[in-house]
């Protein structure tokens, strides 16, 4: 019987080809986020063992701050302690290092790198050889005016010795000579950073504070362990400098790790979307094998006639499962490794630039990728396999596979009830019940509409298929009747369809009403008539300096940066909004509920209405705040402001940060002209003094909120875009279906040739047929999507329901897209249909 | 498509008495050693207003023929005329076309399309070509049926004889100038299929119909008013007013 199967799986190629099409796409997307997140993982890793490959000691400040988003702030340590640690035995040589901001502007004026792209460092370049870089050309920058370069900078910004260089840092934006080209070790410039080097004096001036570092190097003389020369020197430093000594092994792992935590969030977000695919792709399996089983009644009946008994049936079936499974996964590796490109491209195309260097294959995701594809088949063919073995050996022998649709009322009833379960779910979650319970209740929802799927399928597809009949005859109507004759088959081709239309459109209405809530409260906060803004979020931005130069510009009658840094509050990692109260007024507007912004102290906090409410402060409550350097302070909190749910929940006054080592950048400075000031001549000085030296770009209030409540269409654009795979195996899931249902139509298609069908007829009545089923999947999708956004912003906005806005255009364009991807799907099966043989169909003998 | 209808139209002009002719057709299939001559150099034309059966052994080439000659098949050699239009170098398309309107079909078997009811049935080769039809000549059609109350009825609520009876008035319901039977009462017991067959008989006699039928069967054979024999690809001989049992002597000669 196994040589049996095997044999009746191999005959049938084509039917073999297209089920694993399904599984290939599925698991293909699995392998490629698995492959690419490998690749980059170890991209990083390779390049973090470069570069402290040298290092066998790091000293740093024991004092740091974590990020609210993982990741940590550190303080710096003073120059002072350089001399402590080279007198420690065993120490050859130990080099100050810095890790600043700094933007090397081009000769075209525009900064080199991309503003979301590889970091843009700023450090020091010492005859050390604890220290980092070689000279390659020149020699090593000396003073206040000098600078050096890495190789590939140098080389992509065509910067030659004895040019002029622009540099933005903290500092503010100056001109340096250039001396010399540098390797890092072997490397050009590691991971596409740029680096701009200075000697240690003018490095800790420019990019941080005068007299500090970020660490120094060490390199042991080879006496002692990396161990025992990290204690030497932990024992050798004073106390009072808050410095603590690490092994090189340790710093290499600790980097490694804080990228790894990074870049595991992104690996979990494609997973999150392979494993979407995957579930899509094993309904399209599910229905391949629904269908070959109605129309293999025959088969199964004559095998049972013959004396094969039920297991044996299923066996056969599993069998075929099994090898479609491990044939379908093993080339969806494959295919993951193209996709994993695909995904490098498509993550650059939307600004999130990862280096990935080779190609990294592990074993162990070979072996995984088989077994979720292989076991998802099984699981996927079961079902089928069951109704396989109940045919009786004398099964009516017909000429079309019908499968029947079990109790229209029933299958409602208990769609209904998983509906109604989920909502529940769902409105609990809403209530505070944890977010597991919001999944299930999606799920639910999801398969409640699928259940009643079938029993609505007929009458949904009959009344899509009038305005085709009204509009294209006789062709129309048999579209349409063929759309509804078999309503479980429709049902389920058009459900890869709906949980794509699904997903994509409660995405959509999600980010319509969050774009629309942002467009509010960034009017509402921010007055002014220009804005500069730095696309640098996390690290880096516009020096603190520029603002007052900005006030300066005849015709500006106020500028006030916007700056923000973590801090460690009431116990934990907080992002702080910086502002400076004197110049803020107007321009950043808070919607207070308590207290007087313009009134914020030195030591004073303004906190969010929420916030205050969560943690019981009031004004006058006192909060323990840590800075990144090690500073403790108590702040007073001066009053609290209504949160808007993107303005950040804390305030403080820039004056909080005097005398102390954070590094403070502004994110933006908001302008306002003097009345009646001509407006060209001072947009003109304004773009001299930022946009064109580099720094930051210039935009009018109307323009920055365009640009700030568009940013959420990137993220929407890469949700789009990985839900895409999944939209094209819906179109491959449709595909199949109606290439299976040609090939059970056949005679009857010779038929309608003989008798005087066109071939075109033929073509447009498969091309109707597959439009019915997909945009059958699209309105229930549609209808389902909004709901789901809904419940999104309900659950999610601060606003809560009035933040709900239906984009309707949006809505339209992925009804006209799925109306595309019926016709596009139906292009191969219509070809096919009409080669339809027309003897062969016919022939009675 | 314009240029297709006028030449349609020209072609059919000048008076010709034979609905369908074949001259001089060969098909062959394969190649050397394993060529199988399904039809031998077959000259035959069938008269307007006959009825007329084409018989023979298995293999004998009586069902090629019929497919030859209403364009379902292409000729290895010779030419093939429907009402005085060649069939040879003609499109796809203008082959499907005439088709739909100079010939009707009756199958075996399978000669409904299951997802329409009778009425749509009937009248679906004019719905194809987008047309209205002669509706007095359908309601004659529908009445000598005798289905009027069946005529929403889908294919799979009627009976096989009723199914077959939808199946020639869809015939006929386009006033074709030729109609193709492969073997229609093939699937009925022999009064649905006498029912059947009385029904073509007339519309042959009453309308002026042109019927062509494929059969092995001596008692369908005896309704039309000649039967040609084919045997090996060739035509073995004729018969004109045949009765059930001079069609068995002559198969059981023909046999030998």
């Amino acid at each position: 019987m196994l040589r049996l199967s095997l044999k009746m799986t191999l005959a049938r190629k084509g039917r073999l080809f297209l089920t694993s099409l399904a599984i290939i796409l599925g698991t293909g997307f699995l392998a490629g986020t698995y492959i690419f997140s490998d690749t980059l993982n170890s991209t990083f890793d390779r390049l973090f063992s470069d570069v402290f490959k040298d290092v066998d000691a790091y000293v740093r400040s024991s004092s740091f701050v974590e990020a609210e988003f993982g990741g940590e702030q550190r303080g710096s340590a003073p120059i002072s302690a350089l001399e402590t640690v080279l007198s420690v035995p065993g120490v050859k040589d130990a080099a100050p290092d810095v890790q600043g901001y700094a933007r090397i502007i081009g000769k075209d004026g525009k900064p080199i790198g991309a503003d979301n792209g590889p970091p843009t460092f700023g450090g020091i370049a010492s005859a050390s050889v604890a220290g980092l870089w070689n000279i390659e050309e020149g020699r090593l920058p000396v003073g206040p005016t000098e600078m050096v370069m890495d190789k590939a900078t140098a080389k992509a910004g065509k910067f030659a010795l004895g040019d002029t260089v622009r540099i933005n840092a903290q500092s503010g934006s100056r001109e340096f000579a250039m001396v010399g080209i540098v390797n890092y070790g072997d490397v050009s410039s590691p991971g596409g950073a740029t680096f701009a080097l200075f000697d240690q004096p003018t490095a800790s001036e420019f990019l941080l504070k005068p007299g500090f570092v970020d660490a120094f190097l060490v390199q042991g003389d080879g006496t002692v362990s990396d161990e025992q020369l990290t204690s030497a020197i932990n024992a050798a430093l004073s106390p009072a400098d808050k410095l603590e000594t690490i092994t090189g092994a340790q710093i290499t792992q600790e980097t490694q790790d804080q990228i790894g935590a990074v870049l595991s969030f992104l690996t979990l977000f494609l997973t999150a979307f392979s494993f979407i695919a995957l579930g899509i792709g094993c309904f399209v399996i599910y229905n391949v094998f629904s269908i070959t089983t109605a129309q293999r009644l025959k088969e199964n009946a004559l095998l049972r006639a013959i004396g094969a008994n039920k297991r044996q049936v299923v066996v056969a079936m599993m069998v075929e499962a099994l090898i479609i499974g491990l044939l379908g996964s093993a080339l969806g590796f494959l295919s993951g490794i193209g996709l994993s490109r695909g995904l490098s491209a498509m993550l650059n195309a939307f600004g999130i630039e990862l280096p990935t260097t080779g190609l990294t294959i592990q074993t162990n995701r070979i072996v995984l990728t088989m077994i979720v594809g292989t076991v998802i088949t099984i699981l996927s063919a079961i079902l089928p396999a069951l109704r396989a073995g109940r045919v009786p050996p004398l099964a009516a022998l017909r000429d079309t596979a019908l499968e029947n649709v079990g109790s229209v009322k029933r299958r409602v009833t208990i769609g209904v009830v998983a509906m109604l379960l989920g909502a529940g779910a769902i409105t609990a979650t809403a209530a505070g019940a944890s977010n597991i319970l919001l999944g299930i209740g999606v799920l639910l929802v999801f398969a409640g509409v699928l259940i009643i799927g079938p029993g609505i399928a007929k009458p949904v597809a009959l009344s899509l298929g009038r305005p085709i009949e009204k509009l294209r005859g006789v062709t129309g109507a048999m579209a349409r009747q063929n759309a509804a004759r078999n309503p479980k088959r429709t049902a389920r081709t058009a459900a890869p369809v709906l949980i794509g239309v699904a997903l994509v459109t409660a995405m959509t209405v999600f980010a319509a009403s969050v774009r629309s809530e942002v467009r509010t409260a960034i009017g509402d906060q921010f007055q002014g008539d220009y804005i500069v803004s730095s696309a640098n979020r996390q690290f880096g931005g516009l020096a603190p300096s520029l603002a007052p130069e900005l006030a300066a510009i005849p015709g500006v009658a106020q500028a006030t940066g916007l700056g923000f840094t973590s801090v460690n509050l009431d116990g934990s990692g907080k992002f702080v909004l910086i502002i400076d109260p004197a110049t803020a007024s107007g321009l950043i507007t808070f919607n207070m509920v308590q207290g007087d912004q313009s009134k914020l102290s030195a030591n004073g906090i303004l906190v969010s209405d929420t916030r205050a409410l969560a943690k019981g402060w009031t004004i006058g409550s006192t909060i323990d705040v840590a800075m990144v350097d090690g500073t403790k302070k108590i702040v007073t909190v001066e009053g609290t402001f209504a949160s808007s749910g993107f303005g950040g929940s804390y305030v403080v006054n820039r004056a909080f940060f005097e005398g102390t080592l954070n590094n403070l950048f502004d994110t933006n400075i908001y302008i306002r002209l003097v009345d009646g000031a001509n407006s060209d001549q001072v947009y003109d000085a304004l773009f001299g003094a930022t946009t064109d030296k580099g720094l930051g770009t210039l935009q009018s209030r109307d323009e920055f909120i365009d640009a700030e409540s568009g940013q959420i269409n990137q993220i929407l654009g890469l949700i789009y875009g990985l839900l895409g795979l999944s939209i094209i195996i819906a179109i491959v899931g449709i595909v199949i279906t109606l290439l299976l249902s040609v090939f059970e139509r056949r005679r009857e298609i010779g038929l309608l040739r003989a008798i005087g069908m066109t071939r075109s007829q033929v073509r447009t009545t498969v091309r109707w047929e597959s439009v019915i089923t997909s945009m059958f999947g699209a309105i229930v999708g549609v209808v389902l999507g909004v709901v789901m956004g809904f419940v999104l912003i309900l659950i999610l906005a601060d606003s809560g329901a009035s933040a709900f806005s239906l984009p309707i255009a949006g809505t339209i364009w992925i009804l006209v897209l799925s109306f595309i991807v019926g016709v596009l799907a139906a292009v191969y099966p219509a070809r096919r249909a009409t080669k339809v043989d027309i003897m062969q169909s016919i022939a009675t003998t | 498509m314009i240029l297709v209808r006028n030449r349609l139209k020209g072609m059919n002009n000048p008076p010709e008495s034979a609905a369908a002719s074949a001259t001089n057709v060969s098909k062959i299939y394969g190649h050397d050693d394993s060529e199988v001559r399904a039809l031998d150099d077959v000259t035959i034309q069938f008269e307007k207003g006959h009825f007329s059966a084409i018989m023979g052994p298995s293999g004998s080439g009586k069902s090629t023929l019929m497919h030859c000659m209403a364009g379902l098949d292409s000729l290895t050699t010779g030419s093939v005329s429907i009402n005085g239009i060649d069939l040879g170098g003609l499109s796809d398309k203008a082959l499907t076309q005439l088709r739909r309107e100079q010939i009707g079909f009756i199958f075996q078997a399978f000669n409904l399309i299951p997802t329409l009811n009778a009425k749509e049935n009937i009248v679906l080769p004019l719905s194809l070509g987008g047309l209205k039809g002669d509706a007095s000549w359908i309601e004659n059609v529908i009445d000598a049926i005798g289905l009027r109350d069946r005529l929403e009825h889908r294919p799979s609520e009627l009976s096989g004889g009723q199914q077959q009876r939808v199946a020639v008035a869809r015939a006929l319901a386009s006033k074709p100038a030729i109609i193709f039977a492969d073997e229609p009462t093939g699937n009925l017991d022999s009064k649905t299929g006498g029912e059947v067959l009385g029904f073509m008989r007339r519309a042959v006699t009453d309308l002026g119909q042109t019927i062509v039928m494929v059969t092995h069967d001596a008692v369908a054979a005896s309704y039309a008013d000649r039967i040609v024999f084919l045997k090996d690809g060739k035509i073995a001989g004729e018969m004109f007013e045949p009765t059930p049992d001079r069609v068995l002597d002559y198969l059981k000669h023909l046999g030998e």
